[in-house]
């Protein structure tokens, strides 16, 4: 077993792995960039390293300071979590070069995965269904609109380097085709240093599933069946859950055997996920494969009992698969939402800030994945992700309400959350009955607006105006013992009402 | 004491008086009520009404802005001390016909999509701000012309920081 683990990430992310470290008593190395110093992850791990300034590329994607910090700390091997060098060839090669093991597939499984359309050639050859389009990026633009045409509209137009629904677009007709291509290279480009782009038909209605799939280094395979992903917004799952409603066991198992050809045919190693969309007919098309851990990867833990990270390291180590395809059984049902910092009646567009205050949900059935705490500022460099809440229910109809409740009593002040979306998605009659595809939030299951007024209007002007009034009172009487000047700081209220000033928290 | 608050268009009388131990008499839209608040935490009050039990975090904005959260359900308003609202009444904020565009969020300007003088219509894009990774192209809400430009791409600008003006 490794002596000790770099995680190489931030966030809710780094925290998971780090849970998966201590539990196997492997000592921890956090890197943070100087935006992260107070950052949870850099709190959490045993060692931490600063690698840099707060924007991405000087710190969590450079990846001398990175390779630096882990020869420093004498880790031998390094998490990379998802995103940031998560499924960067360049990193697996460097960390080969370095002796240092990357937890996760080599540097060409990811090379072939990573670019979408070699990824596309390599499947087919292997007999995996793809969706219809071109195999080879297109880099003028007046190419693109002469294949969208041969194709016909709709297409979708995606990054060849792409991933997280960035640099990606859904293009209706030829008037937006400019527009489109514009803003898919230019996120491609900061994002992944490579603008070009391929085209793929869009397919109607479809659903967005995937498959877990496990390797380990002796060409051993399972899958750890389905996950749904098709409640989506600018193309980036929200909301995901295992089993799904459409997957019938045939098509799961047929899949599942897709997804290990697939694998197998770059020789991967440890955890994986391919992408797949599956249109009304239940015909299934690859999509792509994600060679890292995903953010949902929780949904398959509840309902599999397996931890996947702890799977991730010790195959890295170069264990056997000890899951045997027999064993994998999903028992209930879990979903899971992605609580951002967002405002989800504004477009979804990020709201970075102070968490002023949050109190999470827990009880039965829930699972809190958290990168942050009150008083911590959500940096403006990085993904917008708070947490991810998971629901494990005997059943769907059990964790819908198992999330529902956990959903209701999560408070995150000061920042606006996308918790008021999923309380109303989980309320959506289509969503209760498993009827919605990858258009959900544009579409017409979700686009009436939401014109009620909550029954809890009156109690909230109520509690402001005793509120206001009890800061109007204390205002005053500082006032009058001339104290006024003096900012009291919202974190450190000696007194309050109701409370003598001379108590004291007992440690 | 006596406040107004602003929910939407609508404005709403509320009174609030202190009583013995934690109740306190309150008035809304003139029913009066008593109730038992207790201050839970700085922003967390656990209310009583009779035996009905609420729980509500409770934020000042900026500004006489409220934000209320009870059960999931974020409620947003203002409210303001009515001598407070006299004080303000002279100044009438009256921009009408023009449009001044605001970042909606902290971000860099990635691109301006037009020109000082330019006319355009509605739903036109203005401008590209980037924040966490994610392009966001902030549209004109009706018709007109490009006013003044307050900021050159590739600056970095806080959340309401003035952008663009629309006439």
């Amino acid at each position: 077993m490794f002596r000790k683990i770099l995680i190489a990430n931030r966030g809710e992310i780094a925290v998971r792995v780090l849970h998966a470290c201590r539990e196997m008593g492997i000592p921890t190395v956090a890197v943070f960039s100087e935006a992260d110093r107070t950052a949870l992850h850099t709190r959490y791990a045993d060692e931490a390293y600063c690698i840099g300034p707060a924007p991405a590329p000087e710190s969590y994607l450079n990846i001398d300071r990175i390779v630096d910090a882990a020869r420093k700390s004498g880790a031998p091997a390094i998490h990379p979590g998802y995103g940031f060098l998560a499924e960067n060839p360049l990193f697996a090669e460097r960390c080969e070069k370095e002796g240092i093991k990357l937890i996760g597939p080599s540097a060409y499984a990811m090379r072939t995965m990573a670019s979408k359309t070699l990824a596309r050639k390599t499947v087919l050859s292997a007999g995996v269904p793809v969706v219809p389009g071109t195999l080879e990026p297109i880099s003028k633009d007046e190419e693109v609109l002469q294949i969208a045409q041969e194709i016909g509209f709709p297409v979708m137009l995606k990054a060849t380097s792409g991933g997280g629904g960035k640099g990606m677009r859904l293009v209706k007709d030829a008037s937006e085709l400019q527009s489109s291509l514009r803003m898919a290279r230019s996120e491609a480009r900061s994002a992944f240093s490579d603008d070009s782009v391929y085209v793929e038909k869009y397919i109607e209605s479809t659903r967005h599933v995937e498959i877990q799939i496990l390797g380990d280094q002796f060409g051993n395979y399972v899958h750890l069946c389905e996950r749904e992903c098709s409640i989506q917004r600018r193309h980036q799952k929200v909301i995901e859950e295992s089993p799904s409603v459409i997957i019938t066991p045939e098509i799961r198992a047929a899949m599942g055997k897709v997804a290990i050809e697939a694998a197998r045919a770059v020789q991967y190693e440890g955890a994986g996920t391919c992408e797949f969309l599956v249109d009304p007919s239940r015909n299934f098309y690859f999509l792509e494969m994600n060679t890292r851990l995903q953010v949902e990867h929780p949904v398959t833990e509840m309902v599999t009992g397996i931890d996947i990270v702890k799977e991730q390291i010790r195959l890295a180590t170069g264990e056997k698969l000890t899951v045997r395809q027999e064993d994998v059984k999903q028992s209930g049902h879990a979903i899971e939402c992605r609580i951002y910092a967002e405002d989800p009646d504004r477009d979804f567009i990020p709201c970075p800030g102070l968490i002023a205050s949050m109190r999470t949900p827990a009880g039965p059935g829930v699972r809190e994945d958290s990168g942050v705490y009150e008083g911590f500022e959500i940096p403006i460099h990085y993904d917008p992700i708070i947490s991810k809440l998971i629901a494990w229910g005997k059943d769907r109809t059990e964790a819908i309400a198992r999330m529902k409740r956990a959903l209701s009593s999560y408070v995150i002040m000061g920042v606006k959350t996308t918790i008021p979306f999923h309380l109303r998605v989980m309320s959506n009659p289509q969503f209760i009955e498993g009827n919605f595809d990858t258009n959900f939030i544009n579409g017409e299951f979700f686009n009436e607006k939401e014109v009620r007024k909550p029954a809890s209007e009156e109690s909230a002007l109520l509690a402001a105006a005793i509120h206001l009034y009890e800061e109007e009172r204390k205002r005053a009487a500082n006032h009058v013992s001339g104290d006024a000047a003096e900012p009291v700081s919202m974190w450190k209220h000696s007194t309050r009402p109701g409370v003598p000033g001379n108590w004291r928290v007992r440690r | 004491m006596n406040y107004v608050a602003t929910i939407g268009e609508r404005k709403v009388k509320v009174t609030v008086e202190a009583k013995s131990g934690s109740d306190y008499e309150v008035t809304i839209d003139g029913i009066r009520k008593i109730v038992n608040a207790s201050r839970v935490a700085d922003h967390l009050w656990s209310i009583l009404h009779g035996n009905e039990s609420v729980e509500a975090d409770v934020f000042q904005l900026p500004g006489e802005e409220f934000e209320v959260l009870i059960e999931g359900d974020r409620h947003k308003f203002s409210l303001m001390n009515e001598q407070q609202r006299a004080m303000l009444r002279p100044d009438g904020k009256g921009t009408t016909g023009r449009a001044l565009i605001l970042s909606p969020m902290p971000g860099k300007i990635v691109k301006l999509l037009v020109e000082a003088g330019q006319e355009v219509g509605a739903n036109h894009g203005l401008i590209v701000v980037e924040a966490m990774k994610m392009e966001n192209e902030i549209k004109s809400s009706g018709a007109g012309r490009i006013a003044e430009i307050y900021v050159k791409e590739g600056d970095v600008v806080e959340s309401g920081a003035k952008l663009l003006l629309v006439e």
